[in-house]
């Protein structure tokens, strides 16, 4: 199943369709508020995305850098080539201290990996902190946006979750309630557990530090009690200095939600102190992982999709992303940046995934750090032509049509044909007999002359006109 | 050749042009009202802003229950005593900062889990941004920082006159490399991932107040 087949599934349900594309279009709007109480908002785009192109111009550089100055601050830093690399340098952490209560904050990048299923599968209990996150654990999906990962779920679908599995009173749809039911599940489950698991949003390589953002303080919680803190970050999170942090700060949460700035922005730098007599010690690893990110910094056309500090913007403008749901997508990342970085990947499975777009270019101007998106997703049509991924009647027709295009007489000719016989036949007919675009619409009235000979004509009205 | 060297060769195979960083030279300047900038961001992330002279901070915090009847408070230790001290008519009797931290669990919590549970607690912050209603805070210890969650009222106290503009100007007077742990605060903890609706109270605090002390 491709993304057309499930986006025809999430739409066949009118009032979610609308209900899921007005969210997402009120946190858009909230976005631009944002945006306008910031008198330097352009220059800080150009800051922020000059920065990173800077960083990715010199990631060994950098990534030296890091490793030295975490080192120093007494971080264990490790590297993994791929996902399995990555699962593994967890897994080993947990064993060698006999760790099996791991919770874990919002992290794109585990999500990648597939740790989850990998550490539940070697007798690992790891939970998801972030509510939306949670909840989309629960119920044994993947999240359906990189920020808010249950948006695209109703109160009462969380209700009748949380009936099962925290033992609410039936019918409780109120967030406030709901809410509190899973703070108090999760507060117990942060108080027992061994180690504590969160991304990076940032990492400054001149300090070896990483900043976490959240608006729940579930990464500051669940590594503040846990001994052992296992950060992992792709090879894109990099940027040189501590004062690059400002443009970067000021720019992602009024592009994710809208707000002026995160409820908690953390900034760590190594292990924490031993408080008292704490055994065990307290430790900071972090795992450092490519997986796929140096092959798409060798592709010059899309390396500037690793600039991306994933506030999610892109997704919530996207007219196809808000119309379609999260999940249509398939993949880890769903939106606009999702099918730029996942035909990287595996260009035949996702092959589908730029051209669930209108080209409208909506994406490339909300993008703080300025990834020209729908360019790289016509891009990305062109590369998947070429490398034979289009599917076969895409394929022929294009085939055909650009021998057409090539040859105008041919063309007209054609056409006038097919106008006649396109006038003859019932509307419905024409509709079914064209292609998927008329699905959901209906074919304008065919005109009996082409634009073409209406010019003529008009020419040679023009030429004989009244004198 | 090890994970790490791999990595870094393949970093290098087709490296990407070089850029020069746009790095703006102008920043936004101190607005005409900062605090009143600030009381607007802060309330935009669920947080409230007081003003205060600093001997009788205690006075103007909005207590989420009878001050009398707090038991279980942490009180970060740069809290400054109420000084000087107001005449006790004018304070409920308990209402002091020694009396508030001897009773406090902070003070004699061993571990961090016996920190639980815990009803208040009271930091002091380095410095406040206008742009965005944040407060720069380095916890003195973990146990700070883990008292900084668990409470379900958070206070901040900030000297007034410890304002910039920008997280620009923050991180002029940050000092990254010296900071084990640091962090921005803004408002309470909070989340809006069901039905896109508020909720105040995530993990952590369920309030959050600043409260700007004039010297």
């Amino acid at each position: 199943m491709g993304h057309v087949d499930r986006a025809r599934e999430f739409v066949r349900d009118e009032s979610r369709t609308k209900w899921h594309d007005e969210s997402l279009w009120f946190v858009r709007a909230k976005r631009d508020e944002a945006a306008d109480t910031v008198p330097d908002w352009e220059a800080l785009r150009d800051e922020a995305a000059t920065i990173k192109r800077d960083a990715l111009s010199r990631l060994p550089d950098l990534w030296r850098q890091f490793e030295t100055a975490a080192t120093e601050a007494g971080a264990v830093v490790h590297w993994a080539r791929d996902a399995e690399e990555h699962n593994q340098i967890v897994l080993n952490l947990l064993e060698e201290r006999g760790f099996r209560r791991v919770v874990k904050s919002k992290s794109m990048l585990t999500e990648e990996c597939g740790l989850n299923p990998f550490l539940e599968a070697r007798g690992i209990e790891i939970i998801d902190t972030d509510l939306g996150e949670r909840i989309v654990q629960l119920r044994n999906e993947r999240p359906s946006h990189i920020v808010m990962p249950a948006i695209h779920l109703k109160r009462s679908e969380v209700g009748k979750l949380f009936e099962k599995e925290m033992g609410a009173p039936v019918g409780l749809d109120d967030p406030d309630a709901l809410t509190a039911l899973a703070r108090q599940d999760l507060r117990k489950r942060f108080l027992a557990a061994e180690a504590g698991i969160t991304g990076v949003n940032f990492a400054v390589a001149e300090t070896g530090s990483f900043v976490v953002v959240t608006n729940e303080g579930n990464a500051d919680l669940g590594t503040a009690l846990p001994s052992l803190h296992i950060a992992c970050v792709g090879l894109e999170k990099i940027i040189p200095a501590p004062g690059d942090l400002a443009p970067f700060l000021r720019l992602l949460a009024r592009s994710a939600t809208g707000q002026p700035i995160s409820a908690y922005t953390s900034h760590f730098r190594g292990p924490r102190e031993a408080e008292d007599i704490e055994s065990p010690a307290p430790a900071m690893h972090i795992v450092i992982v490519d997986n796929g990110r140096s092959d798409l910094l060798a592709q010059p056309s899309f390396r500037d999709a690793l600039a991306c500090i994933r506030c999610g913007a892109c997704l919530n403008t996207c007219p196809v992303y808000r119309r379609s749901g999260g999940h249509s997508y398939g993949t880890t990342i769903p939106g606009p940046i999702g099918s730029v970085l996942e035909p990287s990947r595996d260009p035949k499975a996702h092959a589908e995934l730029p051209h669930a777009c209108t080209l409208c270019g909506s994406c490339t101007d909300v993008c703080p750090v300025r990834v020209p998106l729908h360019h790289q997703l016509l891009t990305w049509r062109a590369h998947l032509a070429e490398g034979g991924h289009h599917p076969t009647r895409r394929r022929v027709a294009f085939g055909l049509a650009g021998r057409l295009f090539a040859h105008p007489r041919a063309y007209e000719i054609l056409t006038k044909a097919g106008r006649r016989v396109a006038r003859r036949l019932p509307a419905a007919w024409l509709d079914r007999l064209t292609s998927p675009w008329t699905e959901a619409r209906t074919l304008p009235p065919i005109p009996a002359r082409s634009f073409r000979e209406q010019m003529r004509a008009r020419e040679r009205q023009a030429t004989r006109g009244p004198r | 050749m090890s994970a790490r060297d791999q990595i870094l060769a393949a970093l290098t195979r087709h490296p990407a042009p070089p850029v020069e960083p746009a790095r703006s030279e102008s920043r936004p300047e101190m607005p005409a009202n900062p605090w009143s900038v600030l009381e607007k961001r802060l309330a935009q992330n669920g947080g409230r802003l007081v003003h205060s002279h600093s001997g009788e901070w205690i006075d103007s915090v909005k207590w989420s229950c009878e001050f009398a009847e707090l038991t279980h408070v942490y009180v970060a230790t740069n809290v400054p005593e109420p000084s000087p001290t107001p005449p006790a008519s004018q304070l409920p009797a308990t209402a002091q900062l020694s009396t508030l931290t001897s009773r406090g669990v902070g003070a004699t919590a061993k571990a961090m889990r016996d920190l639980e549970p815990l009803e208040v607690t009271v930091l002091y912050a380095d410095f406040a941004v206008a742009e965005n209603g944040a407060v720069w805070h380095v916890p003195a210890s973990p146990l700070e920082r883990t008292a900084a969650l668990l409470a379900e009222h958070l206070i901040v106290l900030v000297p007034a006159s410890s304002l910039v503009a920008t997280l620009h100007h923050a991180y002029e007077r940050i000092a990254l490399a010296e900071t084990r742990f640091g962090w921005f605060l803004s408002g309470p903890s909070k989340t809006a991932d069901i039905e896109q609706a508020l909720v105040l109270g995530a993990h952590g605090p369920r309030t959050m107040q600043l409260v700007a002390l004039e010297s």
